[in-house]
């Protein structure tokens, strides 16, 4: 049995009176697919938060390769291993689709500001390193023709891939992806499916993600944790999971 | 080596049109020299609050604070140099010069690094407010302390700066545009798109942002002491929330984040009222008149741009209409005015006019192109502005 990757150990945080997430303890091994999922507001989201470090847990610890992470901010968080995407896609618009990913390239950046603002042979060199990487991703990503245009003008799946790019672009160990299929049509969810296989496949990344779509979540993940009002109600293989009572109840209540 | 080539040749080249504007104000009339300077000033200003507003993101409008900081920061150095027998009242000597501006741009650095700080919790309208009571506050302590000349101001020995104002210039739009080409400006650039994202993308935000204001605010102080010089003689009159304003307007005309639409803006700006200071008076009536159609015109091509996203030209019958409606209301307009007591047969003079115009001219801008006039677009030579940030 491998160290895990990550763990939560009763991971709470509380804001005022509700307790958005509740005693969450759950391990994740290296290059395991792992599903987080639960009815609207379960508090998934939030443990996203938690293990990025744009919340600080009220008590419990997360653990990163062995390391307590606590209220690390979210920059140093991902430099340790961590990335993510975001539930309501935050791209940066404005920019074009290779930067995007560029910038998610930009923390393992070797050179410093002064070499940039006088445009140093070492800039230049790390700025195309890091364009070349960029390009390797969209590839990946199947986004290569659209390298040049504006992020927002992509259509939706694409934009939804495009985070996953930048994400990769940090190099990180662990990507957490918040319902990356979201809005996208049987087709499109397949062709993630794939690809999110392929990134733990061919690149070794240990994926955790919250998903709505139950056969994406069900043909995907290898374990799943089920949150409900923040508080685990179940966890374990998607047959386990499709079958558990509590699971049932959770989301379609309690008369079925 | 052809790099190292390219890179000292244009900087040889910047180097030399500097000196060339420098001759063109040398052998021309104080009022045009005085004023070739003062362009490349605003030019500075404009495109170093750019790096903060347009680039950054962060909504700063007390740029002319750290023009101040700077400003104030020479004309000290200067008269410690004077009163040490340094230099003399006759002129300041250029290497002096280049001293007081260096340590300008550390201060006016270090005044950036005091209003960055703050920054990093606030946002939008909070920290606009925070950047505009720090000019105030500023002006005004310096103001009532005599040290600095209290509200009289303060003497400084002159120098021909145009050259080293324009190599100022040049050194700005390069830094700004270096950066722009580089993995750390598109990290400046995403603190301005998302700041959530760009952290969680191991972005420091923090540092971005700092770096930010101590980049642009050194830049528009090192801008406060080429001034001090040209100038001769400074006092709090020079940096007023007014010129703050307009080196804003200059960055939001130009189109925020396009470091050409800065420049050119600021050009803009900055020529149009010195060269509508000689309009001639204009009949109330017929100004009157005009801006009314104006204001029609305008109205009606905003509401055929809103339809043409719909799939359409402008040019449809609907408009042909609101053209005819805004001239003959342009001259409804200019008529009755002339039939009313109060406004019949008076004139504005030249000197109010220009404001009316800069004022229309600005109007129409936000309206018609709210953008900014290249958007987030750069044009340039082949490859200087090559590919920024769209």
């Amino acid at each position: 049995m491998p160290d895990p990757i990550l763990s939560l150990q009763n991971a709470t945080i509380q804001f005022g009176g509700l307790v958005a997430v509740d005693n969450v303890t759950f391990d994740i091994n290296p290059g395991e697919l792992f599903g987080l999922i639960g009815p609207n507001g379960a508090g998934k989201t939030t443990c996203f938060n938690l293990v990025t470090g744009v919340y600080k847990p009220t008590s419990g610890n997360i653990l990163f390769k062995g390391k307590v992470i606590n209220g690390i901010p979210p920059h140093k968080v991902a430099k340790l291993g961590i990335a993510r995407t975001f539930q309501n896609i935050r791209l940066f618009g404005a920019l074009s689709v290779l930067d995007n990913v560029v910038i998610g390239g930009f923390l393992r950046n070797q050179t410093n500001i002064f070499a940039s603002m006088a445009y140093l042979p070492g800039a230049i060199r790390e700025t195309e390193r890091l364009r070349d990487q960029a390009m390797a991703l969209l590839e990946v990503m199947d986004l290569a023709d659209e390298a040049n245009g504006r992020a927002s003008d992509l259509p939706y799946g694409k934009q939804r891939r495009l985070e996953i790019a930048r994400a990769m672009a940090t190099q990180p160990d662990l990507l957490l992806l918040d319902e990356p299929a979201a809005g996208m049509n049987p087709q499109e969810s397949e062709d993630l499916m794939n690809t999110v296989r392929k990134l733990r496949d061919d690149f070794g990344k240990t994926v955790l993600l919250i998903e709505h779509d139950m056969k994406f979540v069900m043909n995907l993940c290898e374990r799943i944790v089920v949150l409900d009002h923040g508080e685990e109600i179940a966890r374990g293989v998607p047959v386990e999971i499709r079958s558990h009572p509590e699971v049932i109840k959770a989301y379609l209540g309690e008369a079925c | 080596m052809k790099f190292w080539a390219v890179r000292f040749g244009s900087i040889g080249l910047a180097v030399l049109v500097s000196f060339g504007i420098g001759m063109i104000a040398q052998g021309s009339s104080g009022t045009v020299s005085r004023l070739l300077a003062l362009a490349g000033l605003y030019v500075t200003l404009a495109v170093s609050l750019n790096l903060i507003n347009g680039i950054t993101g962060q909504f700063s409008i007390g740029h002319a604070a750290f023009y101040q900081v700077g400003s104030y920061t020479a004309a000290f150095l200067a008269s410690i140099l004077l009163s040490r027998g340094v230099i003399s009242n006759l002129g300041t000597p250029i290497p002096w010069v280049l001293v007081a501006v260096a340590t300008s741009l550390v201060t006016a650095g270090i005044a950036g690094l005091f209003i960055g700080l703050p920054s990093l919790r606030l946002r939008g309208d909070y920290l606009a407010i925070v950047t505009l009571g720090f000019g105030e506050i500023l002006r005004i302590v310096i103001q009532n302390t005599p040290q600095l000349g209290g509200s009289y101001g303060i003497n400084s020995p002159k120098a021909f700066v145009v050259p080293y104002v324009w190599m100022l210039t040049f050194l700005c739009v390069g830094v700004c545009r270096n950066l722009l080409q580089t993995a750390h400006g598109l990290s400046f650039l995403s603190v301005r798109e998302d700041e959530v994202a760009s952290s969680a993308m191991g972005v420091n935000v923090t540092r971005v942002k700092v770096a930010a204001f101590v980049i642009g605010s050194a830049f528009a102080g090192a801008a406060g002491a080429l001034l001090t010089f040209n100038e001769g003689f400074i006092n709090v009159n020079s940096f007023t929330m007014d010129v703050s304003f307009i080196i804003l307007t200059m960055v939001v005309l130009g189109g925020t984040g396009s470091v050409t639409g800065s420049i050119v803006a600021a050009l803009t700006l900055f020529i149009l009222p010195e060269v509508l200071r000689d309009a001639p008076a204009m009949p109330l009536n017929a100004v009157l008149g005009t801006l009314a159609g104006i204001a029609l015109l305008v109205g009606t091509i905003r509401l055929a741009m809103d339809h043409k996203g719909l799939g359409r030209s402008i040019w449809m019958p609907k408009t042909y209409i609101g053209i005819g409606i805004a001239v003959a209301g342009g001259i409804v307009v200019s008529v009755l005015a002339n039939c009313l007591p109060a406004l019949a047969n008076r004139t504005i003079p030249s000197a109010e006019l220009r404001m009316v115009i800069f004022s229309a001219v600005l109007v129409i801008m936000m309206l018609l192109r709210p953008q900014g006039i290249f958007g987030v677009r750069e044009l340039g030579l082949k490859s200087f502005f090559r590919r920024a940030n769209a």
